[in-house]
């Protein structure tokens, strides 16, 4: 009778370090999804802020230079903004994870949104990337022009506000990483 | 004692009945286990079957892709003054890319049908389902990121860009834009095939 007491205390405590490590599990994920949310919104409002007009005329390029002069860069900054938007309404939902233990089918709900979210980001990312790509370096065949080499700080401005996009990505598969982990423990 | 020697005497056959009711419990208990077990890997078994197909008829479209994107060329018949007469995959890094990506993605798939067929031999184990979730997640940002780069260089190709000169090449290469926006689209439906092995791998992990 006393192992069987003993056992069944022991069987509580495992119960209880699988338990909070599950609870770590989902702190991590709030944490990294408000880092994440920080690097979209960043990303969209430093490309929806980025303009320059150039002091001279020229015969062939305009001399003003705005992010929605690309339709590419355009969806990117609504990509961005649809995704932090995400970011801040499924901060309610880890945060649920965090306080109750019985959270297997909000996890499979949150697994799904998330990889949807993910792929929009991914999209709104690479499609911005290769038009930045083709900015800088132009094309030859196509006589498509190089226009970084007259809008400088333009151009250094798109690129940089690629780097947070591509960070929240990163963050985004490791979120989903977790989530898939939480969600095949035992407890 | 005595207290012993009376239930032993009248419980015998109620012992006996009880031992037989016990047994009989058991097997209940057991065959409930055994059909919740089946059960339980019973549809877990259907998916990992659905996950299967799915990733065949994934890597038919990736190899399609990649193929048709690289097979893509054209050669115009005249010379004009500003445009090259000739147009292939190879002009545009992006595309280069498009093809390499597409191509690790289908050589991936390839790799994780064993994976698959573990799944459905054994579909209560959670290891392989878990190397597949994460394994195809980062597969599908690949997929998309190669996708969504070649489709705005074909949206470009298409509409051009008036405010930075940028001329719109299907004017003059037709084909070459049908064919490139062909396996931009077939990439495309990776993604979504992508995104439902996902689904399926995340309702297989869950416990009961």
């Amino acid at each position: 009778m006393k192992s069987g007491q003993a056992e069944i205390v022991e069987t509580s405590k495992g119960i209880q370090k699988s338990g909070l490590m599950s609870r770590r599990i989902a702190i991590l994920e709030f944490i990294l999804r408000i880092v994440a949310f920080f690097n979209t919104i960043s990303s969209a409002i430093l490309m929806a802020t980025t303009n320059e007009t150039l002091p001279f005329f020229t015969q062939f390029i305009r001399f003003r230079a705005e992010y929605n002069d690309l339709p590419a860069l355009s969806f990117f900054v609504v990509a961005n903004a649809v995704v932090s938007g995400y970011l801040i309404l499924s901060l309610a939902l880890a945060f649920v994870h965090i306080v109750t233990s019985k959270t297997q089918n909000s996890r499979i709900v949150l697994i799904v949104l998330d990889v949807a979210m993910l792929g929009l980001l991914t999209a709104g990312a690479s499609s911005a990337a290769a038009i930045v790509y083709l900015a800088h370096n132009g094309n030859n065949k196509t006589n498509w022009f190089a226009i970084c080499q007259q809008f400088n700080s333009f151009c250094e401005r798109i690129s940089g506000s690629l780097i947070g996009s591509f960070i929240a990505v990163v963050l985004l598969i490791l979120l989903i990483l977790l989530s898939a982990i939480a969600l095949s423990r035992r407890h | 004692m005595a207290k012993e020697s009376t239930t032993i005497d009248v419980g015998e056959p109620s012992t006996v009945t009880k031992s037989t009711s016990h047994v009989v419990v058991d097997e209940k208990k057991k065959k409930k286990s055994f059909v919740a077990a089946a059960a339980g890997g019973g549809y877990k078994r259907g998916l990992a079957i659905f996950d299967f197909l799915l990733r065949l008829a994934a890597i038919g479209i990736t190899i399609a892709a990649s193929s048709v994107m690289f097979t893509a060329e054209e050669t115009l018949p005249f010379f004009t003054q500003f445009l090259q007469f000739q147009a292939g995959y190879d002009d545009f890094p992006t595309f280069q890319f498009f093809v390499i990506a597409i191509a690790i993605v289908a050589g991936y798939l390839v790799l994780s049908l064993p994976f698959s067929i573990v799944t459905i031999v054994r579909p209560l184990a959670v290891a392989p389902r878990l190397i597949l979730l994460i394994s195809d997640t980062v597969v599908l940002t690949l997929t998309t990121a190669a996708a969504a780069a070649a489709a705005s260089i074909v949206y470009l190709a298409h509409n051009g860009n008036a405010n930075t000169n940028w001329l719109p090449i299907c004017q003059q290469f037709g084909d070459f834009c049908q064919t490139t926006s062909t396996a931009v689209v077939a990439a495309s439906i990776s993604v979504v095939f992508f995104i439902l092995l996902i689904v399926i791998s995340a309702i297989s992990l869950k416990r009961h």
